[in-house]
């Protein structure tokens, strides 16, 4: 397989990188070890900062999160939902800090406006009494998921090529040039090489491990941020803390939901990536000072991303470091390779054009960055993310006989038809994973219980699965649910398990297959 | 024995799970006026089979096909269990007991050499059971005998796939083919739901239609699998008809709740209940106070009245989370009627695996209340908490019946064990 770029890392930057290059008319191959923004892109409060968040800490960044935000709104509004937020201190809370705080929004060019308590509990009835002292910012919300999926349509319609479940297991370096990159279809298991003239890694926390496949390691922190998400969404806008950026300050709401967090715990490695109770126990504790109904409310699931933080020490003349880390590899004495990593999800437009640019200029390709002026086209392929589509497109659309597989998010069989046609064009294979990353399916209050097996089900009526691969996928799916709902386990939450576990294993003994119960009745 | 004379019943037995059910029958067959309590939802998770032991959870868990060298086996390793409390022919009395009293509701079982066997499940995968209901029993004997199997589903009844179970059974039963029908009268309806096809098919042309439907997909097979609604009160003869036009061996396969084959085993002891002297009354029972003589005693309304209820014994079958018998209090597991201190994991960390399919199971399915060797709660010194309170069923310690399939047999075990125990005016 042969390409100009091969670009590594399937988030919002990777996916950012693949439109901007394929606008520009450079030939792309965006490769992703599982799917898209299932990294870090996928595991963030879906924020658009308006920048107040980093005004004492890094105002350059506080600065480029204003104007990328502003940019955003503009070019791709339907990813976006433009809330405003609020930045509330709460009794106790540092007064300096409180006061310091709309001089230097204003030194960053950041718009804020102090609003009385009265007011600001008219606008959010959720907040606390102890609330002292408010301010207004233009924070919004945005879906990462549509947004990748949105920048990848419109790469791949601009020649962009994608191949998920691919993983690189190295190159093969000759003289200072990366002559190819080993891949592997991690669900064949074959192996295969992509010939590329430039190579980005874009891989966030695996920024390292990637790099060092080339000989060259990126100094990293690894910076765990757990978050929960709520059954019903609990305030309009986005909710800050206003004090000195800390745990568990921010709750961002997101369609039907809010969205709660942060922690920030360091960990060692990358591997089986989940939100722990204690994290829960902690954001929920420290974001009811700001909304006491957190204290109340049902969460449906908690995850956690990790932030790959560079080292600054180490940063020599060759990074150029910001928020985010763009390495061009040259003291590396690699001439063809560039890691990207670091940066916010706000700034993700940013980071690919700054990217691109490096890479264009090393292909002498001199034909402008289109992403900060054309638009981001809608695409079919982010609409399955947007919670309460499927209800939508259920409802308008009704026809007789279409029976519901997922009756919490009324996902229906006619619908399901539709993303398996989508897949098998991707060359994806339609079986439960996939139909669950693309649909509401399992994401309801039963978590996978009754759906995931009318899935398969139906799946097996279509011919898409086969012997027992249903099993092993039911038991996947539950598990990835599972996941998310083991940390939230608290009290009410025991019946529904316990529910879902007397069909999976006390009924249907799933913990088993059937391969276990061969000769089992042979004995006297 | 429906209304005791002085007013005051021998037996109040709290939950209506099976553990509950098997508690009133029990109580009812050794002459004490027996009153029963709770919500019958419980029932309509039952698969209708009868399990008593068939696994040891653990790293590597370990199969039996006779559940008594697996309870021997068991007891080695986790001496504590309930099975502990009871001896084998404790265990065999009270399972006689139930199914004599479930027959006399037309609820048949069979067993076979005193071996686990197997069900076919709509995921396609084998359960281990002991007592499989008549309906069901062609489908273990077919599995067994290597006969020729065709699953049929039913087009618009959701979660069981005739295909999947095929597909998921052919490597260990190669002969096993699928076919997916349409149910005579419902051919355009989304969304079908078993009892609704239970209901219809006890109506004699919806059921001979639904015959000839089969009769046509049947060539080849010997015995044919179909989900679990050939009626809800007429299922004996509802087979045998079936069975009789299309000349094969028909089984019924559990559905998920609410099942057929739980609320068949609801309405037969619902209906036989009377006869049997056992007040039931399908309300929960959120408080129980004591008066001054010792008895038990809570209040429960029937229409507009408020009734006050005096049991001189409890059994507690409340069972577990979903039952309400076990709840959280501040951040512990606590037992709910009378706040029973509850053995189990310290912390909320240990409660669960991390593979929600673990063999070993989860820590928090062996969380339960303690008790003395006839079943009754123990306080959290370790005395017994009230003479002449028991306890039976999913609510106990020490075990974790969804995993070593044990469900029916500890709650009917534990049931015969406590009730046994009670004496009458004491």
């Amino acid at each position: 397989m042969e390409t100009e770029v091969l670009i590594i890392g399937g988030g919002t930057t990777g996916t950012g990188i693949a439109r901007d290059l394929a606008l520009r008319g450079i030939d792309c191959i965006l490769l992703e070890q599982s799917d898209i923004n299932s990294g870090a892109s996928g595991g963030n409060h879906g924020l658009l900062h308006s920048g107040a968040r980093y005004i004492f800490k890094d105002g350059e960044t506080a600065a480029e999160c204003a104007e990328e935000g502003a940019l955003l709104k503009k070019l791709a509004p339907h990813c976006i939902e433009d809330t405003g937020g609020l930045f509330v201190a709460v009794e106790g809370d540092d007064e300096k800090y409180i006061a310091d705080f709309p001089g230097m929004c204003e030194k960053y060019g950041i718009p804020v406006k102090p609003v009385s308590y009265a007011e600001a509990l008219e606008k959010e009835p959720c907040l606390s009494e102890k609330a002292i002292s408010v301010f207004s910012v233009q924070d919004a919300s945005i879906d990462p998921f549509m947004l990748s999926l949105d920048n990848l349509a419109d790469a791949e319609s601009h020649g962009a090529k994608l191949l998920r479940n691919s993983r690189v297991t190295g190159f093969e370096i000759r003289k200072g040039t990366i002559a190819c990159a080993r891949v592997r279809d991690i669900r064949t298991g074959n192996t295969f090489f992509i010939d590329a003239v430039q190579y980005i890694n874009a891989t966030g926390a695996w920024a390292d491990t990637v790099a060092r496949m080339a000989d060259a390691a990126i100094p990293m922190i690894y910076s765990k941020g757990s978050l929960v998400i709520t059954q019903d969404r609990i305030s309009r806008r986005v909710i800050n803390r206003l004090r000195k950026a800390s745990d568990a300050d921010i709750i961002t709401p997101g369609g039907t939901v809010s969205i709660a967090g942060t922690t920030s715990v360091e960990i060692d490695h990358l591997d089986d990536i989940r939100a722990t109770a204690e994290e829960v126990d902690h954001i929920i504790k420290e974001g009811a000072a700001m909304v006491p109904e957190l204290s109340t409310t049902r969460f449906i699931r908690a995850y956690a991303g990790v932030r790959p933080l560079v080292k600054k020490e180490n940063g020599s003349g060759r990074s150029i470091s910001r928020n985010y880390t763009l390495l061009d590899h040259l003291a590396d004495g690699l001439d063809n390779f560039i890691t990207i990593t670091g940066g916010k999800l706000t700034t993700y437009r940013l980071m690919a054009e700054k990217t691109a640019d490096m890479a264009a200029d090393r292909l002498k390709n001199d034909n402008p960055c289109l992403t900060s002026t054309r638009p981001l086209p809608k695409s079919a392929k982010g609409e399955w993310t947007e919670p309460g589509k499927s209800p939508k497109i259920w409802s308008s659309s009704p026809t007789a006989g279409d029976t519901l597989i997922c009756e919490c998010e009324m996902v229906s069989e006619s619908m399901v038809d539709r993303i398996v046609e989508a897949l098998k064009a991707e060359g994806a294979a339609p079986d439960l994973e996939e139909v669950g990353n693309r649909s509401r399916i399992g994401k309801g209050p039963c978590q996978g219980t009754f759906c995931s097996f009318r899935l398969a089900a139906y799946l097996y009526g279509k011919g898409e699965l086969s012997d027992d691969q249903g099993i092993f996928q039911v038991r996947q799916f539950v598990n990835e649910r599972w996941k998310g709902f083991e940390p939230l386990v608290r009290d009410k939450e025991l019946m529904r398990v316990e529910l879902q576990e007397s069909f999976l294993c006390g009924l249907f003994s799933m913990e088993h297959s059937n391969e276990l119960m061969k000769g089992y009745d042979d004995e006297p | 024995m429906t209304n005791p004379d002085n007013g005051i019943y021998n037996v109040a037995v709290i939950g209506a799970g099976t553990a509950g059910t098997a508690a009133s029958i029990f109580a009812s067959q050794r002459g004490l006026s027996t009153i029963q309590l709770g919500r019958p939802s419980e029932m309509s998770f039952a698969s209708g089979c009868l399990d008593l032991f068939s696994i040891i959870p653990g790293e590597t868990p370990k199969f039996f096909a006779n559940p008594w060298k697996g309870i021997e086996s068991l007891l080695d390793r986790n001496p504590e269990h309930p099975f502990s409390k009871v001896s084998q022919k404790e265990i065999k009395a009270g399972f006689d007991a139930f199914s004599r009293f479930m027959e006399t509701c037309g609820i048949q079982y069979t067993k076979e050499n005193d071996a686990n066997r197997f069900i076919i499940t709509p995921a396609g995968t084998l359960k281990p059971t002991w007592h499989v209901p008549s309906s069901m029993s062609a489908g273990s004997a077919a599995l067994k005998r290597k006969k020729k199997i065709l699953i049929t589903g039913i087009k618009g009844l959701k979660g069981f796939g005739a295909d999947q179970m095929a597909s998921t059974l052919k490597s260990f039963h190669p002969d096993i083919r699928a076919v997916t029908v349409q149910f005579p009268g419902r051919e355009k309806a989304g969304d079908l739901m078993c009892e609704r096809l239970a209901w219809d098919l006890e109506t004699p042309h919806v059921l001979e239609k639904f015959a000839a439907v089969l009769a046509s997909h049947t060539c080849g097979a010997e015995t044919v699998g179909l989900p679990a609604i050939l009626g809800v009160h007429r299922f004996v003869e509802l087979k045998e008809k079936i069975e009789s036009i299309i000349k094969k061996q028909v089984f019924e396969i559990p559905t998920l709740a609410p099942s057929v084959t739980g609320l068949r085993m609801k309405e037969a002891f619902l209906a036989a209940a009377p006869e049997a002297g056992i007040k039931t009354c399908s309300q929960s029972v959120k408080k129980i106070d004591m008066d001054t003589e010792g008895n038990f005693v809570f209040h429960i309304t029937q229409g507009l009245e408020k009734e006050r209820i005096t049991a001189e014994h409890v059994v507690l079958a409340t069972g577990r989370f979903m039952g309400r018998g076990l709840c959280i209090k501040d951040g512990r597991i606590r037992e709910a009627l009378f706040d029973l201190p509850v053995t189990g994991p310290d912390s909320r960390s240990l409660w669960y695996e991390r593979d929600f399919f673990d063999a070993k199971g989860h820590g928090v399915n062996r969380a339960g209340i303690e008790t003395d060797p006839c079943f009754r709660p123990l306080d959290a010194n370790g005395d017994v908490f009230h003479p002449r309170l028991f306890a039976a069923g999913g609510i106990l310690a020490h075990q974790d019946w969804k995993r070593e399939k044990s469900g029916s047999g500890i709650s009917i075990s534990s049931a015969f064990k406590a009730v046994s125990s009670i004496r009458k005016g004491s």
